[in-house]
């Protein structure tokens, strides 16, 4: 949930039985304060009219009148203490239907007769009032909630906007331009803490990224030099005529070892530089042009192998891939294809814009599972030649990438798939 | 043809030395930048082969320092470093060639040769062997004045053979020189014995003499002797 969505729920829960209480209240005290005031009118109307009574009826005669707002006739009831004020309510003929009407009754003694006093007064109009200050109330008050809201809505964008910026930024936030991303100082506190923490974060990130890079860089550079002093001392070594067969033979055996040493190397800083995002670039490459490119350059083991090469190019399959994945990519799979073929055997190769298809007849047993695209797990029937890394590279690339890569083989066929994921943006971090 | 060596790690040093002096170049070599800088400063080579790491200073101001003396020389410069982007800051400074360690001392040699080909604008841009004749630049061959047709890759192998002449030469190496490092993603070496067949067939078709012998199980030698 939003916390823009979250403040206003809870803000939304708060005030309106706040408002709701508070509009019952006022509602009911301005209900009171108006019965209050026609309760003392008619008190004062029933004064003046016992004053009058009084004189009216010292000469003895009986008091009688009856009119809709004030009834005073003779009664046998006893006399009441006090005068009781209550809310009737009585048809009215013009507006067909039941008014309220404050009512005051009491029971007097004047000159020893009982007199019945009824004052009546319409509430009709203190009604209406009410419902006018109802509505006003509920306009108000609501009016009051809306801008309240709008107010918090738009605040709220205002004073989080460096926090969004903030964050669009680490979104966006790639390894290798780690060093240029800063993040301002703005004019609130805690937003000056977290950028400045995001700042040393970076900092430190892209420290220890440029120090992971020359550690690889540099175990590669302190491993190869070694392999080149011994290489260069068995190839002058090989160069004295005096040496025997066997000796030859050792000679080359360990020259082949070392090729290996240090192709192995090769691969495994490759696997590191891959992992640590050091191949990111900007450009489209067509997988496509990159499958040509290797059939033209292989053809010579193809036509050795007397191999039957079946191309179906429907499209290019166009990625964001750096030129050296995309060689060792494709020159990985076309490779292992030429390599653990038959002679006279068939390669099949499809590209098409999203799928990219590669299989190779062979009489290898499938790759079980659990070696597949694994490091160094090498099945011993493959070729000395391999390294038992071409596989992981593929299968790196191809997760750094967000491919989809799948292996299948049956019938003497071994084939690999590479599906562009639907819908899945490129990794950038 | 003057040749200046410079890189630290002594025994690679030593090893490249001898194999180039046994090639028929004049070697020197040094450790260091400093030595390096002096050395360049005082004398003319033909080509400088340079190591980036060096004491004192980086192999790639050395190659700074030559373009900035207007050097003739040609610079190829050996790394343990295999990065794109080492290799490409060597290129744009001016250096000829890059080739990382480990490398194959013919495969060194070879380049040395071609790299002093190209630069040797007056000079005759001719390789001869006895009565073999290459014309670098046309690619063109010729056995006692009359032209043999070779295919690119044969072209390559006769120019790789002479460049090491008399020496023994792995199928690996001659591998990895014509075809490159991708040969390895496809087979083993075995399929250049063809392309030696080939070669030697044409020439020998020419009236060259018989000079790519086989050392059995190891390679070739490229020999009159």
């Amino acid at each position: 949930m939003k916390l823009l969505t979250k403040t206003t729920f809870y803000f939304l829960i708060t005030m309106v039985p706040l408002l709701a209480v508070a509009g019952f209240y006022l509602v009911n005290q301005f209900s009171k304060e108006i019965n209050y005031r026609s309760d003392k009118e008619l008190v004062s109307d029933e004064i003046q009219w016992i004053q009058y009574l009084e004189t009216a009826v010292a000469n003895g005669t009986t008091f009688f009148l009856k009119t809709p707002e004030l009834s005073i006739f003779p009664t046998d009831a006893d006399v009441d203490e006090y005068a009781t004020i209550t809310t009737t309510y009585s048809y009215s003929k013009t507006k067909n239907e039941d008014i309220p009407y404050r009512q005051l009754a009491q029971v007097i003694s004047i000159s020893g007769n009982h007199y019945q006093i009824y004052i009546r007064q319409s509430q009709e109009q203190k009604a209406a009032l009410e419902s006018d200050v109802k509505w006003i109330m509920l306009f108000v008050l609501a009016g009051l909630f809306a801008a309240t809201l709008i107010f918090n809505w738009v605040i709220s964008k205002r004073l989080w906007k460096p926090f969004r910026r903030s964050l669009n930024k680490i979104r966006s936030a790639e390894l290798q331009k780690m060093e240029a991303m800063h993040f301002e100082t703005t004019n609130t506190e805690e937003f000056n803490e977290l950028n400045a923490s995001l700042n040393y974060m970076t900092g430190k990130i892209y420290k220890d990224y440029v120090n992971m890079k020359e550690f690889t860089e540099n175990a590669a550079h302190e491993m190869q030099t070694p392999v080149a002093v011994v290489l260069s001392k068995l190839e002058l070594l090989l160069q004295d005529n005096n040496l025997k067969e066997e000796q030859v033979q050792s000679i080359l055996e360990s020259v082949a070892a070392l090729q290996r040493l240090s192709k192995l190397n090769e691969g495994l800083l490759l696997l590191a530089k891959i992992e640590n995002n050091q191949y990111e670039t900007t450009e489209e490459i067509s997988l496509a042009e990159i499958t040509k490119k290797y059939l033209h350059l292989f053809n010579e083991f193809i036509k050795e192998k007397q191999l039957t090469v079946q191309t179906t190019f429907t499209g290019e399959f166009k990625i964001n891939l750096h030129p050296i994945l995309a060689d060792s990519l494709i020159s990985n799979l076309l490779g292992n294809a030429i390599k653990y073929n038959y002679t006279a055997g068939m390669i099949e190769i499809s590209v098409s814009e999203n799928h990219f298809h590669i299989s190779n007849t062979s009489l290898l047993k499938p790759i079980p599972s659990e070696k597949l695209f694994k490091r160094l797990k090498n099945s011993k029937e493959s070729l000395e030649s391999s390294n038992g890394l071409g596989l992981a590279i593929v299968k790196k690339i191809a997760e750094v990438k967000k491919l989809g890569i799948t292996y299948h083989a049956g019938n003497g066929l071994h084939s690999f798939d590479i599906i562009r994921e639907k819908g899945r943006k490129e990794q950038t971090l | 043809m003057k040749i200046l060596i410079i890189e630290d790690e002594h025994a690679l040093q030593e090893s490249i030395f001898k194999y180039l002096e046994h090639q028929g170049f004049i070697c020197e070599a040094v450790s260091d930048f400093l030595q390096a800088k002096d050395k360049l400063a005082r004398f003319d080579y033909d080509c400088i082969v340079v190591d980036i790491g060096l004491p004192y200073g980086s192999g790639l101001d050395l190659v700074k320092e030559l373009k900035y003396m207007e050097s003739k020389a040609g610079i190829i410069i050996i790394s343990a470093k295999n990065a794109l982007e080492d290799k490409l800051a060597g290129l744009d400074l001016g250096a000829d060639d890059y080739l990382a360690k480990p490398f194959y001392l013919s495969e060194l040699t070879s380049r040395i040769n071609a790299i002093i080909r190209r630069r040797n604008f007056s000079g005759s841009k001719v390789i001869t062997f006895n009565e073999i004749k290459l014309e670098a630049e046309a690619q063109l061959v010729t056995v006692n004045d009359k032209p043999v047709v070779l295919t690119d890759k044969e072209y390559q192998l006769l120019e790789y053979f002479i460049a090491n002449r008399r020496r023994l030469l792995t199928k690996a190496a001659i591998a990895e020189h014509i075809w490159g490092e991708e040969y390895l993603h496809v087979s083993n070496f075995d399929f250049i014995y063809s392309q030696i067949k080939n070669l030697r067939k044409k020439l020998l078709d020419a009236g060259s003499g018989d000079y790519i012998k086989t050392v059995y199980r190891a390679g070739y030698r490229f020999t009159d002797q």
